[in-house]
This record gives structure tokens, C-alpha cells and sequence, in this order.
């Protein structure tokens, strides 16, 4: 049945779903019990996926393929097919998003203070679409799983979130629908050209020497300038998710109203979607458009890393600091990207899981300072350390590895996606590593201004972190150190299928 | 003797004009039922009187003029259901009154 | 036992890895774990260090594959060569004593197992560091050692000082890291490897154009300057002291901070083979000795004192290291591990006496040699160590230096070394006068340390005195062993230093004792000499020529400004375009919502005349009518 692995994977958070729509909503311990063992499943099925993922082998894995429907036009009919498959880009990731997904749920029980059935049934559906997106092997099924994620987002940032919760969830809804708006046309566009949904099929009629959609002067011949077009479509639509400043700022207000398992889900899997599809659709179908700007790629990266630390630098509050501290880390993601080479993609796909992990870490901290004091504002907070002692220790921990510390995985992305920057476009590279020292300078303010100095009476009888936040904590702890420590567990993986991404863009 | 197919729609035009104007006209929501019921039984006499003169004159326009009845019937029932109901929880059955999807 | 040397580091990461569970259960039994795990790390270092040393040792080296980069793999592993060996016998010795020493000093502290687990933590970080055979895994092991340095700075995480100490410590040594960073990077591509032995092969057989080998070898020591406190990035070494004196001793004296000097040293084939980058090293170390020196005149807490000096003294390596020859190469490592010892040594003193004084002010101390008989004898080893007094570690050290600089044609940088010789004479006995003899500044009621702690020192005093002779000019061992190996080492022969340098820099060292002794022992000249006449240039020194000032407004507050400038564009610009188009839709949507007047009747005629309307159009299109 290994076939059905990627079906039952994807679709497994339904299995809870159901089960929670049996129970009343009174039960409120037992929805909290069956909404995190409903993220349980999927993560032990994706261990289970990265058991069976076999390292050497380039293409696809897993893959399932059933005909859906077909679209009738012109006497011939297009089938619109089912199709899964993961490779060596989307197996960590899907990880990431079962990791990710059961953290959240678990945030979830901790804060959220009403309404637990609810919440549950919509993000377990939001689960479905941030693993969906990285099974799906057709821009049809992207598409339906793309949507998934953000609806039952903005529901969730609308009603559990604070103050101004329906403010950012309709900000969070509009931006990321015009992004997904001129995602679908840009996806129709591509079918109307090569007349296929199928990632594999469009990369072969796009960039194989005897495709009639690669050959100038046939009748079906894509344009470089077309080609460009919906390159630039696509890079706005995913810089929308990413978010690449100037087209960020859904996030800043996101994050400050949102509650903790939204943003967990939201900084650690759903902006990774954006990075990916720049990977898998800009890279893997336009790999000659890609070359052309990827000097312009690394140019914004450096950017992002650079207004997203100094900006970090200035907030107020830790939520927005983190929020400017996620804009400068897709950065990162940015120049691996940039660099076309090996090493940088490594790199850039070891930011996307490495950042997934760290951000939600510390989101998680953040929330657990903000529910127990009731503010984020660092200027009040100092001295936590003090009655907090393990908060303060896994919080600096933390704001450690997303500074980059070697032994943990902010380090080997850094690293790697710099090393891959640096052997093309050194200059841009090295204005880059002005962000290494901001990113220390703003998280160091942060964390010290939180945990360190002396500390106020009112924070005195603060308790520290209880069994039930501290065990997911060390869990993910555990993995970025992993992932620090012995780096070959995520990159080996990756090998054969960048062997096949990097030859195409003559890295 | 035969009476001309024009009378028939004089007829007919005349009963849906009074039935609009009353329809855009009255603050009463009876009234306006009414008018409405005027209109459709406009339309029932240009059926049947195609029915009769038409090009291609065969029973459709009466079997349709009996669709239209009983449809006209469904509705005043509705209507004045609807018209109740409001009238209990408002008390009033002034058109002008019933804006609640605007408030 | 060169073959398990890779077992050295894990000793004390065993250790922190036990602090970190059961720390509190232990309490102050964590001290044993620690010192047992450095025990057996320096056992085993020894060990290594003997068999390196024997008659026809070669390099030991032994990797496994830690990362594949595309086609590149990058291996992990570790290597004993004479340079690290001499390092792991350093970093352990060190380690394990202040590890003793910490014992008796930290007791009864509330976080002692937690202090633990840091030092333990840090001496792992530290052999790492030396072990490892490429640079890559040096890099890692550099910035761990720097996070330790940081949390031991920030120890007392609960005082502003220690605080921003920490912060400080952090941000700045990290500005040189990124040096070391695009350093490394840059010589990845250019030479195809991370390893020692492969970049120097690259080297030697030309792979490498000149430029590149300059402009690596500048951002390597880059990294190096943030580390050992160097000119311009010292500014975090001082603030440092704010942790408590064992950290000091072990990590902003004897090892951590010797790491520059240690990378440097370790890359020397690449700096033989680039003049210009050595040129580089040369004059910021010149530059650092002196500066340094001249601002440990004049303050007025002993542990800032140590940590000028140190600054000095490290700029003394690097002066040695600059002058791109196999004598400079000796003097310098040669002085790193005699600094380590004495400088361990005077912080571990400094501690002891700040333990029974309860201030770091030596103006508030005095007459401390009465109370503390071997703390006072100790320190004064190794303020005559570090002055360089005949036939103390620190003279011949200290001697080789000037000698190589001497003879490698670094005139000028030779005057600036004796003239910050007679400073380090100077201040450091400055130091010794005020704080142990004369008459008490107040009450107190000071007594020896435990023997705990008196017993490190008095090991370290030890070597403080007899450690130069295994590098005598007449027979250099040391000196030997460790240049055998050395590649790239330009042809011709080596000048031996004239003998008139010893004399001299003992004649500035007396001198500069001699100064001391008549301020501050004998009273006979008045303090303010200088500082009467010249009150601006005590202030400049006693300021430490504001350089932390200058920093504040070029880097801090312009950041800052920034900061808040992109703040207001990114609220009022980027994000206010976003509100406009936002209130315009949502302006437009009211305005049409005005004509929905939710009169039914009212929309029934609109539709009514709209039709009329539609039909008199159409009909007059179609020509219909006329």
C-alpha cells in the first residue's frame, strides 16, 4: 500500500476532523486531546515517508496519478488529473509542515481561550492544504490546496485573534487573494500554452531541446517574452507570501494580531509555500528567465535581509520584531535562490525548514511571555530570566539559532546560502553579511531587554514553562540541533533531485 | 365575429400599465401584491390571445398561461405569509418600511 | 594517543551535557563533574602533545563526511599538529584550574551549576576549535566559543552593566566574524576546500592568484582582530570584566581570546605567501600594544588594568605574526603561551583579592600584601612575567618579539613594541603598589582565599617562572618543534636579534618599574605629574581616547536613526499606499451604497425607465424608427 502513502499523508488531518465534529463542544479537554492527536497522525506519516524516501533517486517518489475530470475544448478533451509525488525539494518540507502543524495544534491548546471545535476543524483543514502543497504534483491540485490554507487562515486570525483581529484577517485575506489571483492566471496561461497542469510535463515542454513549445518557429513555440511575463507574474505572486518587502506588510499586522498557532502555521509553513513554488515553478519551468534575473533575485534578498533587521531593530513590541525578523530571514531564502548553484538552493531549502522550526519556536516564547504578562512591549518586560529561568534560557537558545549559531540549523542555511552567493555575485554577498550583524544586534535587544536586567515586582510570581509547552519545545529544540549538528540528515535527501534542478540554469 | 388580436393586447397593455403603476406606486404591500397579480394576468391574456392568433398557434401559450396562474397563486400565498409575518413582528405593511437589508 | 584525541573535547561536553540535566540536582557537587571532565581532557592532551612531540611524530589527522555540497563534500573531523597540540595542553591546563579556582570563588552563588555548565561548555568549544582541521569547523567552534564568552560575560544576567557587557561582547567580536565568514567563503571558491592542508597546497601550487590570497588573508584576520581584541574592535574586551574573574582568567586572558592569534598562526603559509595582508597584521598589532597600554595607565579598576594589558600583550603576538617569518611565527605562539599562563595567573590574583576586598577599585584597596601573603607573591610573578624581568616566562617571550620584529626590518613597529613595554612595566606595578602595599584606603576585613584557590595560582606562578626555558635563544625546543612542519617559509636565513635588544627592553621594563615604584610605592614623585600639567591627554587615556563614545554616534545612533526613519517610510510609504488604495475602495463602495436607498419600488421604476430607455435606444439603432 505504499502507493497510498502520499493520499493518507495529505488527507490524514481529515480523520481528526470527523472525529471532532462527533464530539460536543462542551467537551472541551477531549476536542483539545483529539485536535493535537489529529496532527500525531500526519507526522508519524511523514517520518514514515522519510523512512521510505530512497536518497539516490532523482525524480519523483511515491507517485499516485488518477484521472479526475477532463476539460473539454477544441474536440480534444485535457484531463485534469490527481496527482501526488514528493522529491527531494518537497520530502523535508512536507516534514516541516506535520512538525509545524502539530506545534500549532498544540499553541492552540494552550492559548486559545474559546471556541476550541471550531478551531480545530478549520485548522486541521489548514493542515490538509499546507501539506497538500508540497504533495501535489499539478497546478490544479497547488491551486485547491493554496486556497485551503488561507481561508481557513483568515477565519482563524479573524475570530481568535486580538484587538484588531479583523483588520489584519481581511488585510491577511486581500493580499494574499490578488497573490493567489495572479497565481491562477499565470497557472491558466500556462495551460492555455503547453496544454498540461502536470510540474514534470510543463518543465519538459518548456525546456527540452525537442519540445514544439521550445522550438522558434513552430506553431506552439512560447515566446522568451511571454516566458518572462509569467515569470515576473509569479515572482510578484509568491513575493506576496513570502512577503518581499515593498509587499509585506500584511504580515506585520498579521502577526501582531493573530493568535499564536495562526502565526506558527503562518511563519513556519505558509510563507515557506511562497519560497517553494519560487524553487519549483519560477526556477523548474523558466530556468533560462530565472538566470537572466537572478541578479536581481539576490539584489532583493539583500534588501529583505537588510529593512527587515534594521526595522526589527526599532519595534517596540517583540511580535513585530520577530514579524521584520521573518522578512529579513526570506531573505536568505532569496540569495540561495539567487546563487543558481547547488549549494545555494541547499541553502535556500535549509533556511525554508530552518526558519520554519525557529520562527515558530520563538513565536511560541513570545506568546508564552505575552499570556502570562499580558504585554509584548520590551520596554516593559526585563529581568524574566529571573522567575522564567527556562523560558529565558530556551528563549536566548532560541534567538541564538535564528541568529545563526553553528550547532543549530540557522547556521547551515546562513552558511551554505551565503557560501552559494558567494562564488557568483560576491559583492551582493557581501552586503548581505551586514544582516549577520544586525540580525545578532536586533534579537540580542530583544531577548536581553526580555530576559536580562533587573527585574520588576509585578514579575516576580511569574510561572515558568509547563510540562505541556516545554515538551513540544524541547521537541523542536531537538530538531534544529539535529539539523545543526549532522546537516547531511536534510541534505542528503536533496542530492539527486537538485543534480537534476541545477544542470538546466548552467549552475 | 371576431374580435382583432390588437384588442386583446390594448387589453392587455392597459392592465400591466395600472398593474405597474401600482406596483411602483402604493405604500401598501397588499396593494402592491395586487398590482403585481394584475400584471402576470396581463401577461396570461397576451398568452392566450397567441394562443389563438399567434404565427403558430397551438395550445403552448394556454398551458403556459396555467403554469403562470398557479405560479401567481404560489406567490400571493407566499407573498401575504411573508407579509404576515412582517406585519406581526413590525406591525406595518408600508413597501417603504421594509428596508432591513439595507439597515 | 594522538589517535584519541578527538576524545579531549568530549570531556567536558559530557560534563555540560550532565549540567544541563541534573545541575540542580548536584548543586555544588558540579564543580567535580567539571573539573574531572577537564582532569581527563588534560591527561589526554598531554598525552597527544608528548607523542607529537617525540623524535619523527607526524600531523594526525582523520575526518568523515559531514555535509555534501553539490559536488563538493565537506568533511568534519580533527588533527594534531605541533601548533594545536601546544594549544590543547594550553586551553585544558587552563581550564582545569580555573575550574578548581571557581570552586572557591563562585561558592554559595545561586546559579553555580549553571556556571558550571557554561565553562564546561566554553573549554569544549575552545578544543574544538584547536582540533579541528579545517576552517569551516573552525568557524563553528569560533562563534561557540564566542556565545559562551557571551553568556559568562552575562552571567550576572540581572545587573544593566553585565548586560550590555554581554551584548557588547556579542555584537562586536561578531562584526569581525562576518570578516572570518566571507573570509572563508571567498577561499572556499578560490581554493576548492575548507582544509588547512588542501588551502595551502592550493597556495603552494599557485591555484590562488596574489589578490586573492591578500584579500583573504585581510578578512581572516579580520575575524582574528574581533576575537583578540585588536584595534579598532577592542572596545568589548574591557566591558567583558563585568562576568565574574575565573571567565576572565580562562576566556578574556589565557585561551578565547588568543584564538585570533592562534587562527592567524595556524593559516601562517597563507600570510607568508601575502606580504601585503602580513604588512596589515604587523601595524594593528604595533598599533594595539601601544594604544592598549597607554589606556591601562590610567585606569582605576583592576580587572580593566588586566584587560588592556591583555590587549596589549595580544597585540604584541600579532606584531610578531605580522613580520611574515619563521622567527616572528615562534615569538609569537611562543608568547601566547606564556601570556596564557601569567595572565591566567594576575586575573586569578586579581580575583582572589576582589573575593576578599569586595571591590575592583585598587584606590579603594592597599596595603593588601600584609593579609595576603601568597596572593601577593603570586601577582607579583606575574607582574614581573609580564614586565619581562629576566629570566621570568614573559623575558623571553617577550624578547623574541622584539628581536623579530628587529631583524624583519619593522624599525618603527620595534620603538612603539619598547615604548608599550615600559607602559605594560609601568602599569603593572602601578597596579601592584596601589593594591598591596602602603595603608589600607578603608576598613576591611580582607583574608587569604582557600586553599582552592590559592592552589591553581600558585601552580600557574610556577610556570609563570619556568615556562620561558623551553625556548631559550641558546636553545630554542620549542621554537624547533613547532617550525618543522611550517610550509611556505621564504628561502634565506634568519637573522639572529642583536643582544643590545635585551637590553634595552629590560632597561625600559626597570625603568618603567622604577616610575612605579617612586609614585606609588615610595610616594616620592607626585601622581599628578601628568595629569597636572596635561589634564586633557590623562582624560584622553583615563577615556580610553572615546572611542566607545565615537562608536555610540557613528554606528549606534546612526543605526538607530535609520531604524526609525525606515520605520516611519514603512508605515507612512510602503504601508500607507496600501491604506490609500484600501480607503479609496472603501470610499467608493460608501458613495454607491448611498444611491441603494433600500426602497423597492424606488429600484423598480429605475428598472422600469431603464428599460424604456434601452428600448427607445434600440429602437432608434436598429432604425426603426424615421
Amino acid at each position: 500500500m505504499d502507493s497510498m502513502l502520499l493520499t493518507l499523508l495529505t488527507l490524514s488531518p481529515l480523520l481528526g476532523l470527523v472525529v471532532l465534529a462527533l464530539i460536543p463542544r462542551s467537551q472541551v479537554s477531549s476536542i483539545k486531546l483529539i485536535g493535537v492527536l489529529a496532527t500525531v497522525l500526519p507526522l508519524i506519516l511523514s517520518f514514515i515517508l522519510y523512512a521510505g524516501f530512497s536518497f539516490n533517486k532523482a525524480g519523483l517518489q511515491f507517485v499516485e496519478k488518477h484521472t479526475w475530470f477532463a476539460i473539454p475544448a477544441d474536440q480534444v478533451s485535457f484531463p485534469i488529473n490527481y496527482e501526488l509525488g514528493v522529491d527531494g525539494l518537497s520530502m523535508p518540507l512536507v516534514l516541516l509542515a506535520s512538525v509545524i502543524g502539530f506545534f500549532a495544534a498544540i499553541a492552540g491548546a494552550v492559548f486559545l481561550k474559546k471556541r476550541w471545535k471550531e478551531f480545530y476543524i478549520l485548522f486541521l483543514l489548514m493542515e490538509i492544504g499546507t501539506i497538500g502543497c508540497f504533495t501535489a504534483q499539478n497546478l490544479f491540485l497547488f491551486f485547491i490546496f493554496f486556497e485551503f490554507t488561507l481561508i481557513p487562515m483568515f477565519f482563524i486570525m479573524g475570530i481568535w485573534g486580538f484587538v484588531e483581529r479583523e483588520k489584519a484577517a481581511m488585510r491577511f485575506l486581500i493580499y494574499n487573494g490578488v497573490g493567489s489571483a495572479i497565481m491562477l492566471i499565470v497557472f491558466v496561461a500556462i495551460f492555455m500554452n503547453v496544454w498540461t497542469l502536470n510540474y514534470t510535463e510543463i518543465t519538459q515542454a518548456l525546456n527540452a531541446p525537442n519540445s514544439p513549445f521550445n522550438t522558434p518557429g513552430s506553431p506552439g513555440f512560447v515566446s522568451e517574452g511571454l516566458r518572462t511575463g509569467m515569470f515576473v507574474a509569479l515572482l510578484i505572486a509568491f513575493a506576496i507570501k513570502i512577503p518581499i518587502a515593498p509587499l509585506h506588510t500584511w504580515m506585520i499586522k498579521a502577526y501582531q494580531e493573530s493568535p499564536a498557532a495562526a502565526v506558527l502555521v503562518s511563519s513556519g509553513v505558509m510563507i515557506k509555500i511562497g519560497a517553494y513554488g519560487l524553487i519549483r515553478f519560477n526556477v523548474g519551468f523558466f530556468p533560462e528567465a530565472a538566470t537572466h534575473m537572478a541578479t536581481f533575485i539576490g539584489v532583493l534578498g539583500v534588501i529583505n535581509i537588510i529593512y527587515g533587521a534594521v526595522l526589527a531593530l526599532v519595534q517596540k513590541s517583540l511580535k513585530l520584531v520577530l514579524a521584520y525578523s521573518s522578512i529579513s530571514h526570506m531573505g536568505i531564502i532569496l540569495l540561495g535562490i539567487a546563487a543558481m548553484n547547488t549549494v545555494g538552493f541547499q541553502g535556500a531549502i535549509f533556511q525554508m525548514v530552518s526558519h520554519g522550526l525557529v520562527a515558530a519556536l520563538l513565536f511560541f516564547i513570545v506568546s508564552m511571555i505575552f499570556e502570562r504578562t499580558g504585554t509584548a512591549d520590551i520596554a516593559e518586560l526585563g529581568g524574566l530570566a529571573k522567575s522564567m529561568p527556562f523560558v529565558g534560557g530556551i528563549f536566548l537558545t532560541a534567538a541564538m539559532a535564528s541568529a545563526g549559531l553553528p550547532g543549530m540549523s540557522g547556521f547551515i542555511s546562513e552558511f551554505t546560502a551565503f557560501l552559494g552567493l558567494f562564488k557568483v555575485m560576491p559583492q551582493i554577498a557581501a552586503v548581505g553579511t551586514i544582516g549577520i550583524i544586525l540580525t545578532a544586534v536586533y534579537l540580542l535587544r530583544a531577548v536581553l531587554g526580555t530576559t536580562f536586567g533587573p527585574t520588576a515586582n509585578r514579575w516576580l510570581g511569574l510561572a515558568d514553562a509547563q510540562p505541556l509547552e516545554v515538551i513540544p519545545m524541547v521537541l523542536v529544540l531537538g530538531l534544529i540541533v539535529l539539523i545543526g549538528v549532522y546537516p547531511s540528515v536534510l541534505s542528503e535527501p536533496l542530492q539527486a533531485t537538485l543534480q537534476n534542478i541545477v544542470p538546466r540554469i548552467g549552475g | 365575429m371576431s374580435v382583432p388580436l390588437a384588442s386583446y393586447l390594448l387589453v392587455a397593455l392597459i392592465l400591466f400599465c395600472v398593474g405597474l403603476y401600482g406596483a411602483l406606486t402604493k405604500r401598501n404591500a397588499v396593494v402592491v401584491l395586487l398590482s403585481i397579480e394584475l400584471m402576470l394576468n396581463a401577461v396570461n391574456i397576451n398568452f392566450v390571445a397567441f394562443a389563438k392568433f399567434g404565427v403558430l398557434a397551438n395550445l403552448t401559450g394556454q398551458i403556459f398561461s396555467l403554469f403562470s396562474i398557479t405560479l401567481a397563486a404560489a406567490e400571493a400565498a407566499i407573498g401575504l405569509a411573508i407579509l404576515i409575518s412582517l406585519y406581526r413582528n413590525r406591525s406595518t405593511v408600508n413597501v417603504d418600511e421594509m428596508d432591513l437589508m439595507k439597515r | 594517543m594522538m589517535s584519541s584525541a578527538w576524545l579531549i573535547p568530549l570531556f567536558p561536553l559530557l560534563a555540560f551535557l550532565i549540567l544541563l540535566a541534573f545541575g540542580r540536582q548536584l548543586k555544588e557537587a558540579s564543580a567535580y563533574v567539571g573539573i574531572l571532565a577537564t582532569l581527563a581532557g588534560f591527561i589526554l592532551a598531554l598525552g597527544a602533545f608528548f607523542e607529537r612531540f617525540a623524535a619523527g611524530a607526524e600531523d594526525y589527522y582523520v575526518a568523515f563526511k559531514w555535509l555534501t555540497l553539490g559536488d563538493k563534500v565537506i568533511d568534519m573531523g580533527f588533527e594534531v599538529t605541533p601548533i594545536n597540540a601546544m594549544m590543547l595542553v594550553i586551553v585544558t591546563f587552563v581550564s582545569m584550574l580555573v575550574h578548581i579556582y571557581s570552586k572557591g570563588y563562585m561558592h554559595g552563588d545561586d546559579r553555580f551549576p549553571v556556571f558550571y555548565s557554561y565553562l564546561a561548555l566554553f573549554t569544549f568549544s575552545m578544543l574544538g576549535l584547536v582540533i579541528s582541521p579545517n576552517l569551516l569547523q573552525v568557524y563553528i567552534f569560533w562563534e561557540l566559543v564566542g556565545v559562551c564568552s557571551f553568556l559568562l560575560v552575562g552571567f550576572y544576567f540581572y545587573k544593566d552593566e553585565a548586560k550590555a557587557a554581554a551584548k557588547k561582547a556579542f555584537i562586536v567580536t561578531r562584526v569581525g566574524d562576518v570578516g572570518l565568514f566571507i573570509g572563508i567563503s571567498l577561499l572556499f571558491w578560490y581554493s576548492g576546500s575548507f582544509n588547512y592542508v588542501d588551502i595551502f597546497n592550493a597556495i603552494q601550487n599557485g591555484v590562488m592568484q596574489p589578490w586573492q590570497i591578500t584579500l583573504v588573508g585581510i578578512l581572516i584576520f579580520i575575524g582574528a582582530v574581533g576575537k583578540s581584541g585588536q584595534f579598532p574592535l577592542h572596545t568589548w574586551l574591557p566591558d567583558a570584566m563585568e562576568g565574574p574573574t575565573p571567565v576572565s582568567a580562562l576566556i578574556h586572558a589565557a585561551t578565547m581570546v588568543a584564538a585570533g592569534v592562534y587562527l592567524v598562526a595556524a593559516m601562517y603559509p597563507l600570510y607568508l605567501a601575502s606580504p601585503d595582508a602580513s604588512q596589515v597584521i604587523a601595524v594593528i598589532g604595533g598599533i594595539t600594544a601601544i594604544f592598549a597600554a597607554s589606556i591601562g595607565l590610567t585606569q582605576r579598576d583592576i580587572k580593566r588594568v588586566l584587560a588592556y594589558s591583555t590587549v596589549s600583550q595580544l597585540g604584541y603576538m600579532m606584531l610578531a605574526l605580522g613580520t611574515a617569518s619563521v622567527a616572528g611565527y615562534v615569538a609569537g605562539t611562543f608568547h601566547l603561551m606564556t601570556h596564557a599562563f601569567f595572565k591566567a595567573l594576575l586575573f586569578l590574583a586579581a580575583g582572589s583579592v576582589i573575593h576578599a576586598a569586595h571591590t575592583q577599585d585598587i584606590f579603594e584597596m592597599g596595603g593588601l600584601y600584609k593579609k595576603m601573603k601568597i596572593t601577593g607573591t603570586v601577582f607579583l610573578i606575574g607582574c614581573l612575567a609580564i614586565s619581562g624581568i629576566f629570566p621570568f616566562a614573559g623575558f623571553w617571550s617577550k624578547e623574541e618579539i622584539l628581536g623579530a620584529a628587529y631583524t624583519s626590518g619593522h624599525t618603527g613597529l620595534f620603538w612603539m613594541a619598547v615604548v608599550a613595554a615600559f607602559f605594560t612595566a609601568f602599569y603593572m606595578f602601578r597596579l601592584f603598589f596601589v593594591t598591596f602595599t602602603g595603608e589600607p584606603a578603608q576598613k576591611n576585613h580582607a583574608h587569604e582565599s582557600p586553599a582552592v584557590m590559592t592552589f591553581p595560582m600558585l601552580l600557574l606562578a610556577v610556570l609563570a617562572i619556568v615556562a620561558g626555558f623551553i625556548n631559550t635563544p641558546g636553545a630554542p625546543i620549542l621554537g624547533h618543534w613547532l617550525t618543522e612542519g611550517l610550509r611556505g617559509v621564504p628561502a634565506g636565513e634568519e637573522h639572529s636579534a642583536p643582544f643590545w635588544i635585551t637590553i634595552v627592553a629590560t632597561g625600559v621594563s626597570l625603568m618603567g618599574i622604577g616610575l612605579a615604584y617612586l609614585m606609588y610605592g615610595k610616594k616620592s614623585v607626585s601622581r599628578d605629574i601628568i595629569a597636572g600639567p596635561l589634564p586633557w591627554l590623562y582624560q584622553l587615556s583615563f577615556r580610553k581616547y572615546y572611542i566607545d563614545e565615537i562608536y555610540d554616534v557613528v554606528f549606534v545612533r546612526t543605526l538607530r536613526a535609520i531604524g526609525y526613519f525606515l520605520n516611519v517610510v514603512d508605515y507612512y510609504i510602503i504601508d500607507g499606499v496600501v491604506r490609500l488604495v484600501g480607503a479609496f475602495t472603501h470610499e467608493l463602495g460608501n458613495a454607491e451604497a448611498r444611491v441603494q436607498s433600500g426602497q423597492i419600488q424606488t429600484y423598480g421604476l429605475v428598472a422600469f425607465l431603464g428599460i424604456v430607455l434601452l428600448v427607445i435606444g434600440l429602437t432608434f439603432v436598429r432604425g426603426l424608427v424615421g
